[in-house]
């Protein structure tokens, strides 16, 4: 490695598009992914925008990129423990976790097979369970299986370890830094739900038939936990009533104080999964402000078309669960003053995106806002990009990890 | 679907409700929150959202005709979880603040009342008016012998007289309070009822509801979200102690003023002052004392523990705080320097307790221990008009 590559964390869509764009210039690049696949949030949504693209669709060409590039280096369930230096001459320590499982691997699913532990699927929110030897997704890249080895017994680890016929599972594998020199460091750490449980008036994620946006995504992905069905969790039946939450946890003060820019174009999308999937269904979407940025407005205009969609002014301040299953949700609504409790099968919470690294100790020395997110600084080296540094959506993530792209050149160009 | 409305924004109202305690009313951006997050607010129209709006556009008449403002017992929950840090709860105490300040005349007391500048005035009027009295009976000297606080302010000439005529002006002025009040909540639009018809009660049956299940039981207080506990034991001890201390002003003024009656003579037993510490009357005093110093060192304890983030204290609720504290201190520093004997003290604190029973009672329509009236008038109201809290479904499950 030399003085003009370009260290890049985080390989979801910001960071495997600034990373490929470095690379198809000519410049080396490495991309560290702290989970067993790269994809990030995108990953795990059924669609997304602008076109509600599945997102095997997007991400299958940039991993056919990365496979054809010599010039990136992936480092999966990685990452940076330390950086030191400054602008074009840094020294970066990566830790990389064992997976146990090495390049023989062909997706067999014999171990899966031969597992018996399982555990709740962290990529479906906790609403499945996967094996401890697993397929991290069903597209995952790289694609190769995973080991949860401290998670069973010796004795199931060889089991497990028996059944491959390819001598891909290596039990000795050990957790191991490796130490490379940059000149540039690109920083995609991107977003994580905000944490539910500080809501407390919004049944602080305890209410079976409450969920996360993120999770609503998993329940109508095809590779989800119910295979694409929409199927409340307390009782397994497609909710004829649904309501969603807008800005739970954003543009408050005593949570996220900003807008997370896309939850409103989420739930318009997510309406448009409950429609497709429960005949009839009733929709209410409740909201203080409906943003729509850009051209999102024309996508506003034909989801509410629908006769069977409400949108109601107002925020959700309370939700309780009834033994039925029911949800009843308090709102007042502010264009006819009428103050409510309305009952409603599943409700959804438009969680906003919390910078993933919010209040943790990062190895790279960035400036950081009060809220988490990295406030770029070219001429340090250091250059932020996608929800790492605002919230955004896929389209833009990606413009921005381009122009990150381009800073990190500037920086190492030269050297 | 709705009329086009035209309003008539009042910017400088806005900026006198700032002032008066509601400075964030201009952060709240309308999500309603508040509005569920209170549980005494009814379900249609409910409080505190549609004040916010109003409150930034300063739409002084809808604001002071409102009877919600009186409903809302500051709890604060709407500003715990404000997502603005708009607090509401202190735009309403804000608006009811300006309701003191606007509802009846004269403008100027009002004007004083309102913030700090006033108190050179408000403390002057009567610090002065005692001063002569006290020129007029002693010349200013401390009188010798047994101490008799009648020595220097004879009742029967200064201040039975003097607490009489502020007494008429007082009262006067609630009754123009109430009458204009009553007659603007009556311009609210009525409850619309769903379901079983339930009987509207009477005023007096109304009054009667009110001072039985409200203010004997401090009924709001409780079912105030966050824990209201210091609060309404406080609150409740202090308003024990005025309707103790009510008793005992009133059996003493009967036994003086009804034993002139001839043949009511014998009155004058019950409350001659001073009287032993052992007499009826005189323990009643002594709990109210008690309950009173109690009251107010759990509201204080309380305004000085608030999170100033979240709810704040104006003028107003530091002057009525302050001038009942003057009272009880002075009170009880006056029975304690007589008991002693020091009377080139107890003639002093005497005079400074006349002052700042004075600077309660003349002022009270225009100060903040005015919701006595206020809050009871729209209670009542709001009995007989039938608006009433959301009642919340109740998870029933059925065995059989």
């Amino acid at each position: 490695m030399s003085g003009n590559a370009i260290l890049v964390v985080g390989g979801g869509f910001s960071g495997i598009t600034a990373a490929l764009e470095a690379a198809e210039m000519g410049y080396e690049v490495i991309l560290v992914e702290k989970n067993p696949y790269l994809g990030g949030r995108v990953a795990q949504l059924n669609q997304y925008f602008p076109k509600l693209c599945p997102p095997s669709c997007g991400l299958e060409i940039q991993f056919q990129r990365i496979r054809n590039n010599p010039n990136v280096k992936v480092l999966t369930m990685a990452q940076v423990t330390k950086v030191s230096g400054q602008a074009g001459n840094f020294d970066v320590t990566v830790s990389i976790k064992p997976r146990y499982v090495n390049e023989k691997c062909t997706c067999c699913n014999a171990c899966t097979e031969a597992a018996e532990t399982t555990v709740p699927c962290e990529f479906d929110f906790g609403m499945g369970m996967r094996k401890v030897a697993y397929r991290p997704n069903i597209f995952a890249f790289p694609q190769r299986y995973a080991f949860d080895k401290a998670k069973c017994s010796e004795a199931e680890a060889k089991k497990i370890e028996a059944s491959c016929k390819y001598g891909a599972i290596n039990l000795a594998d050990q957790e191991r830094t490796q130490t490379f020199k940059v000149g540039a460091v690109v920083q995609a750490t991107g977003w994580k739900p905000y944490d539910v449980s500080k809501l407390e008036n919004l049944g602080a994620g305890k209410l079976t038939n409450v969920i996360t946006n993120m999770q609503m995504e998993r329940l109508c992905a095809p590779n989800g936990p119910t295979g694409g069905l929409l199927l409340r969790p307390s009782d397994k039946t497609a909710p004829k009533r649904v309501a969603f939450v807008q800005c739970a946890g954003s543009r408050d003060e005593n949570h996220l104080n900003f807008c997370s820019y896309i939850c409103c174009m989420a739930s318009l999308k997510q309406v448009t999964y409950v429609r497709e999937r429960v005949p009839g269904a009733e929709v209410t979407v409740f909201y203080i402000d409906l943003r729509t940025p850009g051209r999102y407005q024309k996508f506003l205009e034909k989801v509410s078309a629908d006769p069977k969609l409400s949108l109601v002014k107002g925020k959700v301040a309370e939700l309780t669960q009834e033994g039925s299953g029911k949800v009843l949700a308090t709102v007042e609504n502010v264009e006819t003053g009428i103050k409510n409790v309305e009952e409603f099968d599943l409700v959804v919470l438009a969680t906003g995106m919390q910078p993933s690294v919010a209040g943790e100790a990062v190895a790279v020395n960035a400036p950081r806002d009060e809220e988490g997110f990295f406030i770029g600084s070219p001429d340090s080296g250091v250059i932020a990009t996608g929800c790492a540094k605002v919230p955004l959506d896929v389209m833009r993530s990606a413009q921005s990890a381009t122009g990150a792209a381009l800073k990190a050149i500037q920086t190492v160009a030269g050297r | 679907m709705s009329s086009p409305v035209r309003i008539q924004p009042d910017p400088s109202f806005v900026r006198e409700l700032q002032a008066a305690g509601g400075e964030s009313v201009k952060k709240c951006y309308q999500c309603a929150t508040c509005s569920v997050a209170c549980p005494l607010s009814p379900a249609e129209n409910p409080y505190p959202r549609k004040e916010m709006v109003w409150a930034q556009w300063g739409l002084k008449d809808k604001l002071m005709n409102d009877i919600d403002v009186w409903l809302c017992h500051n709890c604060g929950t709407c500003s715990d979880l404000c997502p603005r840090g708009a607090k509401p709860a202190d735009t309403l105490a804000a608006i009811r603040n300006m309701t003191y300040r606007k509802l009846v005349g004269p403008a100027k007391i009002g004007e004083w009342m309102s913030s700090s500048k006033g108190l050179p005035y408000l403390a002057g009027i009567p610090a002065v008016l005692w001063l002569f009295i006290w020129l007029l009976t002693t010349g200013l000297s401390i009188p010798a012998g047994e101490i008799k606080f009648s020595k220097v302010f004879p009742g029967d000439f200064t201040i039975d007289p003097l607490f009489g005529a502020v007494a008429v002006f007082v009262a006067w002025s609630f009754y123009k309070g109430v009458t204009n009040m009553w007659k603007s909540f009556a311009s609210l639009p009525t409850t619309f009822e769903v379901g079983a018809h339930c009987e509207k009660p009477t005023l007096v049956q109304a009054i009667i509801d009110v001072l039985r299940d409200d203010l004997y039981t401090h009924r709001q207080f409780n079912e105030c979200g966050a824990d209201n506990t210091e609060r309404s034991k406080g609150h409740w001890a202090l308003l024990a102690a005025f309707v103790a201390l009510a008793i005992v002003t009133s059996v003493v003024a009967v036994s003086h003023w009804g034993s002139k009656v001839p043949g009511f003579h014998w009155l004058h037993a019950l409350g001659d002052t001073p009287m032993v510490l052992y007499s009826p009357v005189k323990l009643l005093a002594i709990v109210g004392t008690v309950l009173g110093f109690y009251g107010l060192t759990m509201l204080t304890r309380r305004r000085l523990n608030l999170d100033a983030q979240k709810q704040g204290s104006s003028f107003y609720d530091w002057y009525l705080l302050g001038v009942i504290w003057a009272v009880f201190v002075t009170g009880l520093g006056s029975m304690v320097l007589r008991l002693a004997g020091v009377a080139g003290l107890a003639y002093p604190m005497y005079y400074l307790h006349l002052v700042a029973v004075f600077m309660m009672i003349a002022y009270l329509p225009w100060s903040k221990l005015g919701h006595l009236v206020y809050r009871t008038t729209a209670l009542v109201y709001a009995r007989m008009s039938g608006r009433k809290p959301l009642t919340r479904v109740e998870d029933k499950i059925f065995e059989i």
